[in-house]
């Protein structure tokens, strides 16, 4: 529409000297070859200052005037005395061009110059959480770092970012969210608590003492390929991106392609199955990241993936009944938590082992970290239980990260205070 | 876990074969009850499923039921029937989180292929005239359209749904509850994950109808199954539910040794229900 694009102009000159305070658009619809002369006369009177956005056409074209508030009495009189009829389009153009201005600054499309400035409260594209890990990486130099760990099947950075307060290869907590792409409050959260512990890091005791001792690595997107692939074909898309000879059906599970009892029952050898396993342990570039890193630092000390929905907190094993030997005390450990999280909103969360709480599930993380000597593993499975599911409204992104995150502290802080 | 050179205690092993009895759903004695674990996953998915056969048959858009918690829940195996669970747990109000009731509720899922056996009984926390308001509310608003309403994607991939879709939604959550009951077994539950799209039909009596797309996830699989629904209602009376879900995955097998469903040819419609 032709106003739009006469706004954008006062917009881009709004941005240096003038102001449009006070200014009205009106819209005249000359009806009569004789209304359509005098509104042609008003042009030559050069003291009103009018500026025609809709220039006189012929009868039954509409002509819009942008009038300063020194010229809106006269001009009203004036037409008034004349027989013409006229509408307020705009009653005040400067307002209507601070609105815009302000919507393009938050439109969460544009460019965010700051982590402050960023929209916590929507869903984001792969790019902008991009954009605001390295704009958090750079506001916070001295306590986080980006790490590159791997790359995709379609060769997109796996990024992690590590909060540390110093040290060698201290004791490190491991945190990931959005293994699975179609999770979007899992992503949405780990930006949240990306933010979080830049904030908290030094007003809040629990979290100020954790990272005098130990690391946070935090990965967000832990499937960038899927994630993209959710936001332009197919919002419900779960696995990776991988093809393998012998399918035409795309993507591994990356949940079932850990390399702990790997194939049993608890996921699908079909590649066209929502739990396909993949074609071997760690075929998944996503996966085999993380396990090098895992490997290589070899101090992990929590380990805790990231899922959505059904609102509960699981520990090991997925894959088989048997109980964990450190059952009873991840139960336990599992129970703070959930209190600390339902203490918040009241959201009611079950918890215990994957295999009784949730179902069968081979190849998955954390039976992998657990019986690599990584006893508090973790994993959740976030807001809400089933209503929305996949498709949680982002008025509850913050909400659910906030609850999730009273949860996280638990665990970061018992395994502060109970070093193994 | 390579091989133990010993075998483990007696007593351990014990253990191990009470938890599997608890938690593997074959194994009871017939006629015995064992009592699950509220938190159990069985336990959950019964009551979902007497959840889904609630909610269809109130025929209520309005006042759908989604679970609260299970408080207790035993397990007995029938002799040439199948398992069937007794279950107590609260509902509270799908959209609102609130109105917490008590319901009791039996689920036997039958050894043939056929739909799980419900019977509930929950407390009422609204009143007769409460649930008429709200049906007729959605009504009226289905109704004032002037045209006949379609949609997309409902919710939106960021969770919105159009206040003008939201009864049509409410709808599509009523009619699938009856897809999902049938649908259900011991290990395989669902949830109406999105509408893909509706298309409503305008008919001369009161009843609306709508045809509806609806994907439904599938738990343990995780698929996102395709369903075609044609649903007519009218406050205080039964749904109707026509359907035909797609097959997603052709021979689709996994190491659990579970069966896929395919509906592929069969028309499946429930008429009015006394």
């Amino acid at each position: 529409m032709k106003v739009l694009v006469l706004l954008a102009a006062l917009v881009a000159a709004a941005t240096s000297i003038k102001t449009f305070t006070g200014h009205q658009v009106l819209r005249i619809v000359p009806t009569t070859e004789e209304e359509l002369q005098k509104v042609h006369e008003l042009q030559d009177m050069e003291e009103l200052q009018l500026d025609f956005w809709l220039a006189p056409r012929a009868p039954g074209h509409p002509v819009d005037i942008r009038v300063p508030p020194s010229s809106l009495q006269p001009l009203k009189e004036h037409l008034e005395d004349n027989d013409i009829s006229y509408s307020i389009m705009i009653k005040d153009v400067q307002a209507l061009v601070d609105h815009e201005q302000t919507e393009m600054l938050q439109r969460p499309r544009q460019l965010v110059l700051s982590t402050d400035s960023f929209n916590y409260d929507t869903y984001h594209t792969l790019d902008e959480i991009y954009s605001f890990i390295d704009l958090l990486v750079a506001e916070n130099p001295n306590l986080v770092s980006k790490l590159e760990i791997g790359r995709s099947t379609e060769d997109r950075p796996l990024y992690v970012l590590k909060f540390s307060r110093g040290g060698t290869n201290r004791p490190a907590i491991w945190i990931d969210t959005g293994i699975h792409s179609r999770e979007w409050v899992t992503q949405a959260s780990g930006v949240w608590f990306a933010k979080k512990i830049v904030q908290d890091h030094e007003n809040d005791e629990g979290l100020a003492a954790v990272l005098d001792e130990i690391d946070i690595f935090l990965e967000i997107v832990t499937n960038p390929d899927g994630f993209a692939f959710t936001h332009t074909e197919n919002r419900l898309w779960r696995k990776t991106r991988s093809t393998y000879s012998g399918s035409t059906c795309v993507g591994v599970d990356a949940n079932r392609n850990w390399n702990s009892a790997f194939g049993e029952s608890g996921a699908s050898r079909n590649p066209c199955s929502e739990t396909y396993h993949g074609p071997y342990p760690n075929s998944e570039p996503e996966v085999k990241a993380i396990v090098d890193f895992v490997s290589n630092h070899g101090n992990i000390k929590a380990f805790i993936s990231i899922h959505s929905y059904s609102q509960l907190l699981l520990y090991a094993y997925g894959y088989t009944s048997t109980p964990a030997p450190d059952q009873k005390e991840l139960h336990e450990i599992a129970e703070q938590a959930v209190t600390a999280l339902s203490s918040l909103y009241g959201t009611s969360y079950e918890y215990g082992s994957i295999f009784t709480t949730i179902y069968q599930a081979s190849g998955n993380s954390v039976d992998w970290t657990y019986d690599q000597g990584i006893k508090y593993s973790f994993t959740f499975e976030l807001r809400d239980t089933g209503y929305y599911g996949f498709l949680l409204p982002a008025s509850q992104i913050i909400p659910t990260a906030q609850e999730t995150w009273l949860a996280l502290k638990v665990i970061m802080q018992y395994t502060l205070e109970h070093p193994y | 876990m390579q091989g133990l050179s010993a075998a483990p205690p007696a007593a351990f092993l014990l253990l191990l074969l009470r938890l599997s009895a608890l938690l593997l759903p074959a194994a009871a004695a017939p006629g015995a009850e064992r009592e699950l674990s509220p938190s159990s996953r069985l336990a959950a998915g019964a009551a979902r499923v007497a959840l889904h056969y609630l909610n269809f048959q109130t025929a209520s858009p309005g006042t759908l039921q989604a679970l609260g918690q299970v408080r207790k829940a035993t397990v007995k195996s029938i002799p040439d029937s199948g398992h069937k669970y007794y279950l107590q747990f609260t509902t509270e109000d799908y959209k609102s989180g609130e109105n917490a009731r008590s319901c009791l509720a039996t689920v036997l899922y039958p050894k043939t292929k056929s739909p799980p056996v419900v019977n509930i009984k929950c407390m009422q926390s609204k009143d007769q005239k409460q649930i008429q308001e709200e049906d007729n509310r959605l009504y009226q608003k289905i109704r004032h359209q002037t045209k006949p309403i379609t949609g997309n994607n409902i919710p939106d991939s960021h969770g919105n749904i159009e206040p003008v879709l939201e009864p049509v939604w409410a709808l599509a959550v009523a009619g699938s509850s009856y897809i999902m009951w049938e649908k259900s077994t011991e290990n395989m539950g669902y949830f109406m994950a999105q509408v893909k799209s509706v298309k409503q039909w305008i008919r001369k009596d009161d009843f609306t109808e709508f045809d509806y797309t609806i994907l439904l996830h599938e738990i343990p699989t995780q698929e996102i199954i395709s369903c075609h629904m044609r649903l007519t209602w009218l406050p205080g009376h039964p749904l109707k539910v026509k359907y035909f879900c797609a097959s997603e995955n052709q021979g689709l097998e996994d190491g659990s040794g579970m069966e896929s469903g395919s509906a592929a040819g069969v028309l499946h419609e429930k008429g009015p229900n006394f």
